[in-house]
């Protein structure tokens, strides 16, 4: 199990991307940080870092809306 | 269009044409008020920031305060200039400058006298088309 | 500045303009149209330490200057403009706003607006720190005030456009003698929809230089442009000297200029890979919100639809000109008020006029096109121009015309009622036409244009519908109609735009990212203390001349590894770097909280004088919490079934979706009671929303007259 943002769970996909869980999520914001178990995530590892199994994932995004 | 050029293997760093630059514009000897910055890595290598007149900084003026004169240099027009700084920041050289006593930046304009007073030789004006 | 005027002047003021010393010229400018009185008062110690500039000074003069009794549009009633004292500094992107206040024909209580576009720093190197407008006009008049001229006057105006794009081209052709002249002139104006409609904005003027023509940004919640005519006001005009780098005077340029700088260059390098304002504008938060579910569709049903890409920000990027320094104010390198040029006109009076459009914004797409389902480029554009000609909000207009929409669906309202128009989902001609109506001030037009409140009112009494049903679904709170944004997974945000002062505008809090999506914010306290920092972060802005665009819309790359990264704190400490470089006052990041406290406050105790500002004045309409319809809750079923399960303890297969619906509304408007208790005890006030005397006192705002108020109610 993969747990999202404290709330949401998914099944472990061996090999899902950090990308490849934003675009299922559809989440297409521009300002946001990932964080796996704890770690930020720099933006340029989100195609190739796969997310672990049993991770604590937190896609947290910024403010929009001025 | 008659722009200035450095070579590297000349320079030896003497720093003199950062101090003619600012006397001649600014009427001081201040490395902070040149147009030209001779840099170094710390490593003996040195390099040379100044304004290749490439224009990028005219589309982000706010007022038409920046254009290109008739010899294709790019000139500021102080009447028009709000001291906004987009040009600083949008620089792709970092050739724009500013220094905190001034309102308004400023940048080479080819006027050659760096090269003129160069010991070594590794400034001159050259053709640019 | 002026060629030789044929208009009759009422009254004349000669004058010097102050100095602007450190952010502020010392002066604001008093100007009464009932008995033409021109007079300056001081600007004192007290109110520059409590309320700062911009918002902070709007309220305080319009706090001595009405009555508790006073109407929207009694002659008492005041229009006050300020920007703040870092209005008009051009090394820090986004330093032009102005805040304007005023008694809102659409809530009854003071409305706060926030508007780029140069009058008001123009305003100040004048030498205005603000400018209060009293009393009424008999006929038409217009204000001008000539800085180097040393000359204020107020004339009638007989031969003055009223629409604002007219009044443009009077500016530049018949005020400015020179093309310099043009460059430091600017006017406020309204319209005729402002004469017709309690929804009237204010439309502030920028001279685009590239384009050599008159631009526009709007001062648009809470009907300000309204009580502009209703005071027989057609347009204030000011004319200042050059504005320089320290045009301002201020204490430590460096300190400026070095934040200035980093900004413009972090914009510069980065802006392409976040957000693309530069290209687009806010234009691109509609699909984003789209993705989310966020976006508002057939008022506020749903978050979604698959036309959004027919008005996404590809689509607009592609329609604005490129290539423009698009600032609001000189030094915006944000740029992010773009224009489609050279757009032909389809409809109306101005028919096959090829004018600039000024926008569309996020809002105004969100709005008027997919709350109404509207997904027509044309439609928007037509819209757009004719709501800021006309002095219209886009945001009431779009939210207002959905709320018709959906009435017409429902059959309450039908052709005839309306006068023939077809005012389903998605007809843009309808809507386009129901605009020229509005503005004209006719048949069914003049209903729309009192606005959701009011329309509730009519539409059971005149029509027979359901005062329930309407309470549900019109989108008004406080009498003001919502912005552009889904609540109903969000109690966050329920409360950001249900706990405001001003009514449901965004301005205060936008949390939906924060609570609905990361979920950050899961318990009350937790809502709660978002409910007090970012109302009271952002309010800051306001009183200083900010935008808060470059806040927000652009992060410096290294943002994430930051403690707190929501709050951007880089940038924050640019905002104090460059307050205490313009005012020489050192202050903190927590500093920002507390300034910004006593003028949310004060408006808090403001609204109580005027008759409501209590705890019933927060309540919001059920479309904003949750499925009003049974195509809503179907729409979400997985998502409302899985809480009645997991929160209720509820077993929903066995139930009614009606009776579903009756649990889940039970359930969140209780939470919504719960949201207020918290927060109002976070912010120091009693259950009922009034501020506590002590929290007076703490914030140093504990006067007599305010304290008077309150002490009623405790």
């Amino acid at each position: 199990m993969i747990r999202i943002n404290d709330r949401d769970e998914i099944e472990w996909e061996k090999g899902l991307t950090i990308s490849g869980l934003l675009e299922r999520f559809r989440y297409t914001f521009a300002h946001i940080i990932v964080k796996i178990n704890g770690e930020v995530i720099p933006r340029k590892q989100y195609p190739t870092r796969a997310i672990p199994d049993d991770a604590d994932v937190w896609v947290i995004h910024l403010i929009a809306g001025g | 269009m008659k722009v200035l050029s450095y070579d590297p293997e000349l320079c030896t760093g003497c720093y003199i044409c950062e101090e003619v630059c600012s006397e001649t514009w600014f009427k001081v000897a201040d490395a902070e008020k040149s147009s030209i910055r001779i840099r170094g890595d710390g490593q003996g290598i040195l390099s040379a920031v100044f304004c290749d007149q490439c224009g990028e900084c005219i589309a982000v003026c706010p007022t038409e305060a920046l254009y290109r004169d008739k010899k294709g240099i790019v000139r500021l027009r102080k009447k028009l200039c709000v001291g906004c700084l987009s040009c600083v920041g949008f620089c792709p050289q970092g050739a724009m400058f500013y220094h905190p006593d001034q309102t308004q930046p400023f940048k080479c304009i080819s006027c050659g006298k760096c090269a003129d007073e160069c010991p070594a030789e590794a400034l001159t004006i050259i053709d640019k088309n | 500045m002026s060629k030789q005027t044929t208009r009759r002047v009422l009254a004349e003021y000669a004058y010097k303009p102050s100095d602007v010393e450190r952010g502020y010229t010392g002066q604001t400018l008093y100007v009464n149209l009932s008995d033409n009185t021109i007079e300056a008062k001081p600007v004192t110690d007290e109110m520059k330490k409590k309320f700062v500039g911009g918002r902070g000074f709007d309220l305080w003069l319009l706090w001595h200057g009405v009555k508790d009794n006073t109407k929207w549009n009694d002659p008492e009633n005041e229009i006050v403009i300020s920007s703040g004292p870092c209005g008009g500094i051009t090394q820090y992107p986004g330093a032009g706003k102005s805040l304007v206040a005023s008694i809102s024909p659409l809530t009854e209580v003071v409305i706060d607006s926030n508007v780029g576009g140069h009058f008001g720093p123009l305003l100040k190197f004048a030498g205005w720190d603000a400018l209060e407008i009293q009393g009424k006009a008999e006929k038409d008049i217009i204000v001008v005030i000539d800085g180097p001229g040393g000359r204020i006057t107020i004339e009638e105006a007989d031969n003055v456009p009223v629409d604002t794009h007219l009044v443009g081209h009077w500016l530049i052709n018949e005020m400015a003698e020179t093309e310099e002249d043009r460059y430091y002139m600017s006017t406020v104006s309204a319209g005729t929809g402002s004469e017709h409609t309690r929804m009237g904005c204010l439309n502030f003027s920028l001279y685009d230089r590239k384009r050599k023509a008159p631009r526009f940004k709007q001062a648009g919640r809470g009907g300000i442009g309204t009580v502009f005519r209703d005071k027989r006001i057609k347009a204030l005009v000011v004319n200042s000297a050059p504005v320089r780098g320290d045009s301002n005077h201020p204490a430590d340029p460096a300190r400026i200029a070095r934040a200035g700088t980093k900004l413009h260059k972090e914009i510069h390098d980065h802006d392409d890979e976040q957000c693309r304002m530069r290209r687009r504008g806010t234009s691109y938060l509609a699909q984003i919100m789209d993705d989310y579910d966020l976006l508002p569709v057939h008022n506020y049903k749903f978050g979604t639809h698959p036309d959004t890409p027919k008005i996404n920000g590809d689509v607009w990027e592609a329609r604005y000109t490129q290539g423009l320094p698009d600032g609001c104010w000189y030094g915006c390198t944000l740029a992010c008020a773009h224009a489609v040029d050279g757009y032909t006109l389809r409809t109306g009076p101005y028919k096959g006029e090829q004018v600039i459009v000024d926008g569309p914004e996020y809002e105004t797409i969100a709005g008027c096109g997919s709350n109404c389902c509207i997904f027509e480029p044309w439609a928007l554009l037509e819209i757009n121009f004719y709501c800021d000609t006309y002095g219209i909000d886009t945001i009431s207009f779009g939210t207002g015309t959905a709320f018709v929409m959906e009435c017409y669906e429902a059959g309450i309202l039908d052709q005839e009622k309306t006068g023939g128009l077809e005012l389903n989902f998605g007809n843009a001609s309808a809507a386009v036409e129901l605009l020229h109506l509005m503005a004209r001030g006719e048949g069914f037009g003049k209903i729309v244009g009192q606005g959701i409140r009011r329309m509730k009112t009519y539409f059971a009494e005149h029509f027979g519908a359901d005062p329930a049903f309407l309470q549900d679904i019109g989108m008004e709170a406080k009498g003001l109609e919502y912005s552009e944004y889904v609540t109903k997974e969000s109690l966050a945000q329920q409360g950001g735009y249900g706990l405001t002062n001003k009514g449901p505008q965004h301005d205060e809090a936008w949390l939906i990212f924060m609570d609905q999506v990361s979920n950050l914010l899961p318990t009350f306290e937790d809502k709660a203390e978002a409910l007090h920092y970012f109302p009271m972060f952002r309010t800051w802005f306001g009183l200083c001349g900010f935008c808060k665009l470059p806040w927000n819309d652009t992060q410096p790359p290294d943002n994430a590894e930051t403690d707190e990264p929501a709050k951007i704190p880089e940038h924050v400490q640019n905002y104090v770097d460059v307050f205490s470089g313009v005012t020489g006052q050192e202050i903190t990041k927590e500093d920002i909280i507390a300034m910004s406290e006593r003028v949310y406050n004060l408006q808090r105790v403001f609204n109580i004088r005027l008759g409501h500002g209590l705890r019933d004045h927060d309540n919001v309409p059920y479309r904003s919490q949750g499925p009003v319809t049974i195509e809503e809750y179907e729409s979400r079923a997985e998502r409302y079934d899985k809480q009645l399960q997991e929160i209720l303890n509820l077993a929903p297969a066995g139930m009614t979706t009606e009776a579903k619906m009756a649990a889940l509304r039970e359930y969140r408007e209780e939470q919504y009671e719960k949201l207020k208790d918290a927060v109002y005890e976070r912010r120091g006030w009693t259950e009922n929303a009034v501020p506590k005397v002590e929290t007076l006192k703490k914030l140093g705002i504990d006067y007599p007259d305010v304290v008077a108020v309150v002490e009623k109610h405790l």
